[in-house]
């Protein structure tokens, strides 16, 4: 299994506090990778950091072999990585088509100037795409409703279905089971597992235990920075340093 | 059947809220995407007026090829105010910060600086009077329709306005560049997590405004054989209140105002003395701010 991300001796520092300590780990080419943690853990700074929202202190991110550390974010997804986000970042005033467009958009890392010239079969292409993807979440009879009338739930989908059409080769989902009811996360999981069965590279960050659980083939565990696990469910959830992470501890 | 009189005034208040839409829609484009306000427009204005004026007094080329001419440096003007006046406050890009006071704040300031720059710059090299400008350039033949009495400058500013208007309107709906201005005007984050380069998306947004200001700036110019460095600044202020009338981001909004604004205005001077004039546009200013803070247009409409 070749790996498609590799972190190695990831850092950063704000002021005094050490966020993300050390993190070196990889996620292989097809896997469904989990990450999980307490409060606090560092979870979301890790992810800024993969994605390029955040300069790392130190430590280095590898994309398809290739050091992507410190590009900005727009160029880290025109390299086939796109990302969910916990507190939604849906265009609100746009369609739900108009949102998936801007990431079929993005996606061919056109610069604005050459989008002025030819655009037409570009344009074409990337209507074809969104409607692909808006069929595949089931929003197609939405497409030309505001997203900001859509309900949070469906919401959520249509943010998956704007990364799904930047045709990633990872996808990072931050929190996709947040705030939904227990029948929509087994709705979700379902959809997840089904991505990831067509061969796309999945990382999953989740407070939501039985959803990572349930569908992860390998789940890395961060307490205050540090990564303290990083195996398969059955023995992460036997994991003693695991165990105090989650309970508490007994060292503070 | 209305008096010839009114019908002249109105065709008057029809073509100055025309001149004033022109500078509304750059104006309200850039107040869509960044949120700030670009106090330096009315100098862009006027930067393309100069740039028209230097044009024919030296080459005299026929009117297109100055239009064309006033458009690259307002372009090019647009360009330079972005990376001066607001790129170096767009340092922090977590949410915060861009949507903070501070940031709009500053970018107040650094534009009202450089039009203050641009301005005086102007006087010093030119002076503060008219320029002359060689009348056969002046696009103010008359042209007699029925009771009233229009000159050609109408009809050129009305159908420039109409196809920057129209033109605008189809790029932000259909074309790829709209769909990145949309998508940064409505979430720059997440915009750039699609991969959209927001940083040049903005600049485009400022050539694009800039560009109709500066087209505004000689159409005027021309149209009242009226060129000097302070000419941007009631127009400015006019394309301002148009906005905020029009419910801040949303062009058609402007549009509709700035033309109520010009008719206003001109059926004004038929009852005050035309140094009141001006006054109608500050009234309606408050008038909306005190009793329409969304707009006269009510709910808020699709932003840019």
């Amino acid at each position: 299994m070749t790996a498609l991300l590799e972190l190695d001796g990831l850092t950063r520092h704000f002021g005094g506090l050490t966020a993300v300590d050390e993190v070196t780990t990889h996620v292989g080419q097809g896997e469904l990778v989990g990450l999980i943690g307490p409060n606090g853990a560092g979870k979301t700074t890790l992810f800024n950091l993969i994605s390029g929202f955040t300069r790392p202190s130190s430590g280095a991110v590898r994309f398809k072999g290739e050091e992507i550390t410190g590009l900005p974010p727009h160029q880290v997804a025109h390299r086939g990585m796109s990302r969910t986000f916990q507190n939604l970042r849906v265009f609100p005033n746009m369609t739900v088509f108009d949102n998936i467009s801007v990431g079929a958009l993005g996606a061919l890392g056109v610069g604005a100037f050459q989008s002025v010239i030819g655009g037409r079969k570009r344009s074409h292409e990337i209507s074809e795409r969104s409607w692909e993807m808006l069929e595949r979440v089931g929003l197609n009879e939405q497409a030309n409703d505001l997203a900001a009338n859509l309900s949070y739930g469906k919401r959520k989908y249509l943010e998956i279905a704007r990364a799904l059409a930047m045709e990633p080769d990872l996808l990072i989902l931050d929190e996709p089971a947040a705030g939904m009811n227990h029948s929509e996360t087994a709705e979700l999981s379902q959809f997840i597992t089904e991505l990831n069965s067509e061969g796309l590279t999945i990382m999953l960050v989740e407070h939501d235990m039985s959803l990572v659980m349930g569908i992860c083939e390998r789940v890395v565990v961060l307490a205050s920075g540090r990564k303290i696990a990083d195996d398969t469910p059955v023995e992460v959830r036997q994991n003693q340093a695991v165990l105090d992470a989650y309970l508490g501890g007994d060292d503070e | 059947m209305l008096d010839p009189y009114y019908l002249q005034q109105l065709t008057i208040g029809l073509s100055l809220g025309m001149i004033y839409a022109l500078m509304a829609i750059g104006f309200t484009l850039i107040f869509g995407v960044l949120n700030v306000v670009n106090f330096a427009h009315g100098e862009i204005y006027t930067i393309g007026a100069f740039a028209g004026l230097l044009m024919i007094a030296t080459f005299g080329p026929p009117l297109l090829a100055v239009l064309l001419v006033v458009m690259a440096v307002g372009a090019l003007a647009g360009f330079g105010l972005e990376r001066l006046a607001f790129k170096p406050f767009r340092r922090f890009s977590d949410e915060a910060s861009m949507k903070s006071r501070a940031m709009r704040e500053a970018t107040l300031m650094s534009s009202l600086a450089m039009s203050i720059v641009a301005r005086e710059s102007l006087e010093l090299i030119f002076g503060s009077q008219f320029q002359s400008v060689d009348l056969s350039y002046l696009i103010n033949k008359q042209i007699q329709l029925g009771p009233v009495t229009i000159v050609n400058g109408d009809l050129i500013i009305f159908a420039v306005a109409l196809v920057m208007f129209l033109g605008l309107q189809w790029l932000l709906k259909y074309s790829t560049i709209g769909l990145s201005i949309r998508a940064v005007s409505n979430n720059p984050l997440g915009a750039r997590y699609c991969g959209i380069n927001t940083d040049r998306t903005i600049i485009l947004t400022f050539v694009i405004g800039s560009v109709m200001g500066a087209l505004a700036g000689i159409l005027v110019g021309l149209y009242y054989g009226a060129i000097y460095p302070s000419m941007g600044f009631t127009p400015g202020i006019k394309a301002f209140v148009a906005m905020v009338m029009g419910g801040l981001s949303s062009i058609p909004g402007a549009v509709i105002s700035a033309m109520i604004l010009g008719i206003t205005e001109s059926m004004a001077t038929s009852v005050v003395s035309s140094v009141w004039a001006d006054m109608v546009a500050y009234a309606f200013l408050l008038i909306t701010l005190v009793f329409f803070p969304q707009g006269l247009f009510g709910a808020r409409r699709e932003r840019v």
